[in-house]
C-alpha cells in the first residue's frame, strides 16, 4: 500500500468513526414516549368533547381566612389556580376533565377513600384528588407545612355537588 | 418540529454569560431564580415528589401536551426563541471560547454596533408584547375578569421575574437609560407603522400580535407598554436601580467601561439569550404543573 493511500483509508476510518459517534444518541426514558405523541400528527393531548376550562372556574372554592385564590392556568379540559397565604403559594387547587387522560380516572378504581362522598386517593407526597364525574379535583402542596389535612380540607371547599351536575 | 421538550430541558447550560448576566441581577430580589436545568431535575424542583414512576408519569404528561400543537406552548417557546435570536451569530462564534473566563468587551468593539434609539425601543416593546403573548399561549386568560388576568400575570415569579427584571436592566436602562420608560413611550407614539415593518423581529412575529394591520398591532404594542409602566417604574424605584448600578454588577465578569453604555447594550444583545433560557424554563415549569394536576 503507498503511502497516500494508507493516509486516505485511515483518514476514511477515521471519518467512518467520527459519523457514527455522532448518529449515536444516548436513549432517554422519555424516547417511547416522544414516539407516541408525534405519531399520528399532533393534537393527541386534550380529547375532543373536553369541557373548557372557562366552564370549571365557577366551581373553584374562593379565598378567605388570610388564603388568596389566583387563577393561573385556563386550557380545554383544564383550570388551575394558586392558593396564597401572606403572598407565598402553599397550594395549587385544579379540576382537570379526565377523558383527556383515561389514566387519571382509571386509578380511583382502587380507592378506599372518600373526601365529600367522592372517591378520593393520595398520590406522592403532595398530592389529594377525588372523581366527580368525569372530572378530577386535585390539590396538590407547594408548602410543606400544607398538610394532607389542608388538601382535604380545600377539596371539600369547591363546589362539588354543581361539578358534578357538569356534562 | 424541533426537539423534543425533555431534549431543550436537559440542554439547558448552567454556565455561560447569559447565566453570569442573570445572576449578576439577583441583587433585585435575591435567590428568587435558580438556573433549574434538565427535564427530571425540574419536575423534581417543581413538583417536590421524588418516587421514580410518578416522576415519569409526569414527564410523560408534559410530553404530550408539549407535542399537541393546539395547546399553544410550542407556539409560546417559538416566540421566546424568536425575540431573542436576531443577530446572534456573531455573539456565539466569539463567545465559544470565553467560558469560565472573564469577558473584555474592548475585544469586540469594532465588531459590535450600537442601536439608534428607534430600533432599541421596538426591541424592548415588542419583547414586552411577546412576554404577554407568549404567557396567553401557555397559560390561557386563566380567570373569569380583567382583574383575575392582570392577577394571574402578577403571579411572576423564579424565572418569570428574572426574565422581566433582565428587560428593564439590559434592554431598558442600560441602551435608552434612566429616562427608559418615558422614552419608550414617545418613541412609540412618534413611530408610523411603516418604522415598524422595516423591523426584522417585527416581520417574524408580527402574526401572533393582535392588530388587523401594522397600525393596529403598533398600537397595541404601546397600550402593552403603557399598561406595565407602573410595574417597571415601581422595579427601578424599589431596587433604586440605574444604568451605573447595574453596570456596576455586570463588572464582576465583564469588562465593560460605563462610558460606553449603548456598546454594552449591543454587546449583551449579541452575546446572551436570556429570553429563550428563562423562556424554556417557565414552559417547562407550567407543562410540569399542569401534567401533575391532570395525571
Amino acid at each position: 500500500m503507498t503511502r497516500g493511500r494508507r493516509i486516505l483509508v485511515s483518514l476514511l476510518l477515521s471519518l467512518l468513526l467520527l459519523v457514527s459517534a455522532c448518529s449515536a444518541k444516548t436513549p432517554n426514558r422519555f424516547d417511547q414516549v416522544q414516539q407516541e405523541s408525534t405519531k399520528h400528527g399532533s393534537g393527541l393531548a386534550v380529547a375532543k368533547g373536553a369541557t373548557q376550562g372557562s366552564r370549571l372556574n365557577k366551581f373553584f372554592p374562593q379565598g378567605g381566612d388570610g388564603y388568596q385564590r389566583v387563577y393561573t392556568q385556563e386550557k380545554k379540559g383544564f383550570s388551575a389556580a394558586n392558593l396564597k397565604k401572606d403572598g407565598k403559594t402553599v397550594a395549587q387547587l385544579a379540576i382537570s376533565d379526565t377523558t383527556s387522560v383515561p389514566g387519571a380516572a382509571a386509578k380511583f378504581a382502587n380507592s378506599t377513600q372518600s373526601i365529600g362522598g367522592y372517591p378520593a386517593v393520595e398520590l406522592g407526597n403532595t398530592q389529594t384528588a377525588i372523581l366527580v364525574g368525569k372530572f378530577q379535583v386535585k390539590v396538590v402542596s407547594k408548602d410543606p407545612l400544607f398538610t394532607a389535612g389542608d388538601r382535604q380540607a380545600w377539596i371539600e371547599r369547591f363546589n362539588l355537588d354543581g361539578l358534578a351536575q357538569l356534562k | 418540529m424541533s426537539k423534543p421538550i425533555f431534549e431543550l430541558v436537559d440542554q439547558l447550560p448552567t454556565n455561560n454569560l447569559t447565566i453570569k448576566v442573570l445572576n449578576a441581577l439577583d441583587f433585585i430580589a435575591p435567590g428568587e431564580w435558580q438556573n433549574t436545568v434538565g427535564f427530571v431535575n425540574t419536575i423534581k424542583t417543581v413538583t417536590g415528589e421524588t418516587d421514580e414512576d410518578l416522576i415519569q408519569q409526569i414527564g410523560e404528561r408534559a410530553i404530550y401536551l408539549y407535542n399537541d400543537s393546539s395547546q399553544g406552548y410550542q407556539r409560546a417557546l417559538w416566540l421566546y426563541q424568536t425575540v431573542d435570536s436576531t443577530d446572534k451569530a456573531l455573539g456565539a462564534a466569539a463567545l465559544a471560547n470565553k467560558i469560565g473566563e472573564n469577558v473584555s468587551i474592548l475585544g469586540f468593539l469594532d465588531s459590535i454596533t450600537p442601536k439608534p434609539e428607534k430600533a432599541q425601543t421596538i426591541d424592548l416593546t415588542l419583547k414586552l408584547v411577546v412576554e404577554l403573548v407568549a404567557f396567553c399561549q401557555i397559560n390561557g386568560i386563566p380567570g373569569d375578569s380583567i382583574g383575575d388576568f392582570v392577577a394571574a400575570l402578577g403571579e411572576y415569579s423564579s424565572e418569570s421575574f428574572i426574565r422581566m427584571a433582565a428587560l428593564v436592566c439590559l434592554d431598558g436602562l442600560i441602551p435608552l437609560g434612566p429616562n427608559f420608560i418615558n422614552k419608550a413611550l414617545t418613541g412609540i407614539s412618534q413611530m408610523s407603522p411603516h418604522d415598524l415593518e422595516k423591523n426584522s423581529t417585527f416581520n417574524t412575529v408580527k402574526e401572533f400580535i393582535p392588530g388587523s394591520n401594522a397600525a393596529g398591532k403598533l398600537n397595541f404594542i404601546g397600550d402593552s407598554f403603557e399598561s406595565v409602566k407602573g410595574w417597571m417604574n415601581g422595579l427601578v424605584a424599589n431596587n433604586n436601580l440605574s444604568p451605573q448600578g447595574v453596570v456596576g454588577n455586570l463588572q464582576q465578569f465583564v469588562e465593560i467601561t460605563e462610558d460606553k453604555l449603548d456598546y454594552v447594550a449591543a454587546f449583551l444583545d449579541v452575546a446572551t439569550n436570556y429570553y429563550e433560557h428563562t423562556g424554556t424554563q417557565t414552559l417547562a415549569r407550567r407543562l410540569i404543573e399542569r401534567a401533575v394536576d391532570e395525571i
